[in-house]
């Protein structure tokens, strides 16, 4: 078989699956390469469901606000999976004044984008969420955020874009980047095999900072690790997302039942990087901890599973997204900083978009590569 | 470590068969014929089979049922289930309720 | 955080051994196991253990596991019962549960002696109530005192499916059949001789077509099936049951190992996924070892070898002794651990068809197929002989690790010889007494004391017995024959119950004399077997 496509994405998490499968849907030929053995092996199965607006920096709100009204509401028909989209709303919520005062100013700069979002009070809360501790003061409102389910959602980009024959190649695992003749072409291997394409798609999370290197070009980004717990089916409680202005913990209750919860325990920027996602000992009781504080009546609600994550944390907090002027036929969908998931449709359709047309209906100009300057 | 996979080989088509609706998981209730099928629909590793459908996800996490879901997939892609990459196992070993995992006991505290 | 030298995860016998051996060179070492009694799958075994006096071998399990916990104590050993270690995390940290709150330990070795756990295999109505593992059916019984039903299938004819048998039948539990999709018999045939004499049919080359009932199980049927594991159409056969257990097999319970990110294989030889471990439980992280089924399915003789050999392993790597004694105290730990790993059963020997003995004497077939000798083959066996007045018959047909009877008799009338696995056989021109303690002795119940000919037309056979009420002397009933089918009537002379004979019961009855070499089982006319 060819080796060869139009477009080959490095990296089988959601944002390539999703662009493997916009691109093909435009008639593109792609080769889609993961470097572990598992589609989607990444953040992507391991985020807690977020499809958020509010909270977000307003750089890459318009990409995230045109894919929450564009595609998640119908993302399940088009994947043929269930995504358990839910857009209940998003309640940040807060307990104490400092608390207050970080909630006001993100649901400030959000209105001034155009987001429907807003400040209530602990009773308004609690009529949206009956189950919230009295210690609960404030929050801020989204009512059109929501969550879905990270594992299905991913692995359903991955359907769809084999189903429209983009030959995705797991265990494949990228080192390098070639230019020919001045251009972008080739994608080097751990194996020996080699990938050519007239664009090459770098989504491969913090990854892809060493590939991208192999071409002069150096992505400002940090590996942090996230950890995250999930308890046994619960009787329904609730849809919304959750958020805290602390952020201690975040979550949903999902489909079947189970509650997914992320959090941390300030020591996360410190961890020891051992070369493989293994919990802290102290981060899960902390998370538990943040819950109840929160949720007092999980208490008895049995933890099944707890696991880690690295996130490509990005020098200013939002992704790295676009073409790169100096090195023509590379385009970057990395840097996703923790909240890639309730991007990953928008941003992939606009990078499809731009690849097939040279535009983007969304201007992702302030994500660019280009971007980063010294602070003075 | 990893091998290269290419998912785009022809493992032929889904054949629907008489024990399809034979519950494998238990805990999730997923059936033999829900395995099958997500194989045809790439899911290839344990790990994805596992992610896609919630097997060995529940409150026993995979006890019962992983070895059963490694043959049905290995039979599936004609493979070996040697080939297939062993279960994942996460904290905690045994459910725990979340008010004593976020009780952490002084040093000797429970010790003595 | 507390530290420990040594951290054993498991009070089964490969734990408490590895425990013992650290303590006694100085470690100070705590055992955490989940359960709320120490000695793991000890504690349930209620039958005696094969081997040879140094392996304990005539004790029974929960004996052992009595003894083990005991020598642990003596040494000093700290073991901390309903704590589950929920979570091993890096730098050798271990999170246990225990009461309303979690504990982080940290030790400087750790050892992962976990175990295994049971599997299962799937057929239409798997899922119902009352089907269940031979494990989990032998816990409800040995540890809990409660039945798992009142007629049971069993589905497995290795060892674990054979003991459970007999033990449920031992419970009163009535076991309708034993099949094995494999067309011989997997466990020892001491053991399926045991159970098929009486009167449990053995159906190999047979497996479960479905279970029946709606709510809960109140059937089975079971159907004969070729080479290629399809059901032969028209062999069907059904029984009224409200159990089904299911003895297929252990799976080493690795995920403490896995979730730490040691180095592991899928290794169907040694039960599924195990960490990569040299040859004393050294695994790929530095300081943890691994021993008895987690890093491998074997028997509890051999995880207690191999929990001696990581509990001194340990001791080394933590410079509590010097390496000249690891390696000499290794010496004798392989020779031992070799020594169980002998004879047919061997792991080398797994899979294989072994047409004879070590003696060159073909093999029962009846015994693989049914689970018992027939009578026109036991004569080859060379524990089996005629004689004027009373002597041993030894229906021991397999080479197997074993030897307590020839230590057994006072007299010296029986010898097994150098190699362990041999036979035993009768000594020429040695005098038996009738005491009985070869009989009481034998692990797989396989020695009978007969008198062929009383002089009255009549013979005397002693059985071992271990079932309850013990008859008494007068009932008349049935003698079952190896098949489990009546050869005769017979009437208990006497049964002898003494401490000596550790609970096995000697039964002796009188049957016509021409049966003497075919009666090996005693059963009530009014009542079924160890009703």
């Amino acid at each position: 078989m060819s080796n060869t496509a139009e477009v080959v994405v490095i990296g089988g998490g959601i944002i390539g699956c999703a662009i493997s499968y916009y691109l093909a849907k435009r008639k593109v030929s792609v080769i889609c390469l993961e470097g572990s053995d598992h589609i989607g092996n990444g953040g992507s199965s391991r985020n807690g469901g977020g499809v958020r607006q509010s909270g977000r920096d307003p750089r890459e709100l318009p990409l995230v606000m045109y894919g929450i009204k564009k595609f998640w509401p119908t993302l399940s028909d088009e994947l043929e999976v269930d995504c358990e989209y839910h857009q209940d709303g998003n309640l940040r919520l807060g307990k104490t004044e400092k608390h207050r005062e970080i909630l006001t100013g993100l649901t400030e700069r959000a209105v001034k984008v155009g987001l429907d979002v807003k400040m209530i009070d602990g009773t308004e809360v609690r009529r949206i969420n009956p189950y919230l501790s009295e210690e609960v003061t404030c929050a801020s409102w989204c009512p059109t955020d929501g969550h879905a389910n990270p594992l299905t959602t991913t692995l359903g980009y991955y359907k769809a874009a084999r189903k429209l024959g983009v030959r995705f190649i797991s265990g494949e695992k990228a080192v390098g980047l070639k230019k020919v003749k001045g251009k972008l072409r080739k994608v080097l291997c751990e194996s020996g095999n080699i990938y050519e394409g007239e664009t090459v798609v770098l989504a491969a999370g913090y990854e892809s900072r060493e590939i991208a290197a192999s071409v002069g070009i150096d992505i400002p980004m940090q590996r942090a690790m996230l950890e995250a717990l999930v308890t046994e089916a619960e009787p329904h409680m609730f849809d919304q997302m959750l958020g805290t202005a602390e952020a201690d913990f975040y979550g949903h209750q999902t489909k079947h039942g189970s509650f997914v919860f992320g959090g941390s325990s300030g020591l996360e920027g410190f961890t020891k990087d051992n070369g493989t996602p293994i919990c802290y000992s102290k981060t899960a009781p902390c998370i538990c901890r943040g819950i109840l504080k929160y949720f007092p009546v999980l208490a008895d609600a049995k933890i099944v599973r707890t696991w880690a994550g690295w996130m490509d944390k990005c020098a200013d907090g939002v992704p790295v997204l676009g073409e790169v002027a100096e090195v023509p036929g590379l385009v970057l969908a990395c840097g996703f900083t923790g909240h890639g998931f309730g991007i990953a449709p928008g941003a992939a359709d606009q990078l499809a978009e731009l690849i097939t047309t040279g535009k983007t209906e969304i201007d992702l100009s302030e994500l660019r590569y280009d971007r980063f300057k010294a602070k003075i | 470590m990893n091998t290269v996979n290419d998912r785009a080989r022809d493992i032929g088509p889904f054949v629907p068969a008489a024990d399809d609706d034979m519950l494998i998981c238990r805990c999730e209730e997923i059936t033999k014929g829900e395995i099958r099928k997500a194989v045809h629909e790439g899911m290839w590793t344990m790990t994805e089979i596992r992610r896609y459908l919630r097997t060995g996800m529940g409150l026993c996490q995979g006890q019962t049922c992983s070895r059963l879901v490694k043959g049905i997939v290995a039979r599936e892609l004609g493979i070996s289930p040697a080939e297939l990459e062993p279960a994942t196992s996460r904290v905690p070993m045994r459910p725990i309720e979340m008010h004593i995992f976020a009780n952490e006991k002084k040093e000797g505290e429970t010790d003595e | 955080m507390k530290r420990y030298d040594l951290i054993i995860v498991g009070a089964g016998p490969s734990g408490l051994s590895a425990a013992i051996e650290a303590a006694k060179r100085g470690l100070k070492v705590v055992v955490f196991d989940e359960n709320e009694k120490p000695g793991g799958q000890l504690f349930k075994q209620i039958h005696k253990f094969f081997g040879s006096r140094e392996h304990r071998a005539k004790v029974r399990g929960f004996v052992i596991g009595r003894q083990l916990l005991e020598e642990a104590d003596k040494a000093g050993v700290k073991v901390v019962l309903n704590a589950t270690v929920i979570g091993l995390y890096q730098d050798k940290e271990v999170v246990v549960k225990t009461g309303d709150g979690v504990c982080h330990y940290k030790g400087d070795a750790i050892i992962i002696a976990t175990g295994a756990a049971e599997n299962m295999v799937t057929f239409p109505g798997w899922t119902l109530p009352g089907v269940i593992g031979a494990g989990a059916a032998q816990t409800m019984i040995n540890m809990h005192g409660v039945l798992p039903g009142k007629r049971v299938l069993m589905l497995g004819s290795g060892n674990v499916g054979l003991v459970v048998s007999f033990q449920l039948m031992q419970c009163g539990c009535e076991v309708a059949a034993l099949v094995d999709a494999a067309p011989r018999v997997g466990g020892y045939g001491v053991h399926a001789a045991k159970v098929a004499r009486t009167g449990v049919p053995f159906y190999l080359s047979h497996t479960i077509v479905k279970a029946e009932g709606e709510e809960y199980v109140t059937g089975v049927t079971i159907a004969e099936i070729d080479k290629n594991f399809r059901f032969i159409e028209g062999t069907e056969k059904h029984f009224d049951v409200d159990t089904i257990c299911l003895a297929v097999g252990l799976s080493p319970m690795s995920q403490l190992l896995k979730m730490a990110g040691c180095k592991m294989e899928d290794n169907p030889a040694r039960g599924g996924q195990v960490p990569v471990c040299d040859e004393h439980g050294r695994t790929s992280l530095e300081g943890v070892f691994v021993a008895g089924d987690v890093s491998g399915i074997e028997e509890a003789s051999s995880a207690m070898i191999e929990g001696c050999m990581a509990g001194i392993a340990a001791a080394e790597y933590l410079g509590y002794i010097e390496k000249e004694e690891l390696e000499k105290e290794m010496v004798s730990l392989d020779v031992a651990l070799d020594g169980l790993r002998q004879g047919m059963f061997a792991p080398k020997n797994r899979g294989k068809a072994i047409a004879r003995t070590e003696e060159g004497i073909e093999i029962s077939e009846s015994l693989l197929q049914n689970g018992y000798v027939a009578d026109d083959e036991i004569a080859r066996f060379p524990g089996v002989m005629h004689k004027a007045g009373v002597h041993p018959v030894m229906e021991c047909t397999q080479n197997i690790p074993c030897n307590p009877c020839q230590d057994a008799c006072p007299r010296g009338c029986i010898s097994i010889g150098e190699n362990i696995t041999s036979l035993p056989l009768v000594v020429d021109g040695a005098e038996c007494i009738n005491c009985g303690m070869c009989v009481a002795s034998c692990s797989g119940q396989a020695i009978f004391l007969v008198d062929e000919d009383c002089g009255d037309g009549t013979a005397t056979v002693t059985i071992p017995y271990e079932f309850l009420p013990l008859p008494e002397t007068g009932t008349k009933g049935a003698a079952l024959g190896r098949n489990g089918k009546k050869v005769c009537e017979a009437e208990v002379l006497g049964v002898k119950a003494s401490k000596a004979f550790d609970k096995t019961n000697l039964l002796t009855m009188r049957v016509p004399k021409e049966y003497a070499m075919k009666a090996r089982f005693f059963q009530t006319e009014q009542k079924g077997a160890g009703a």
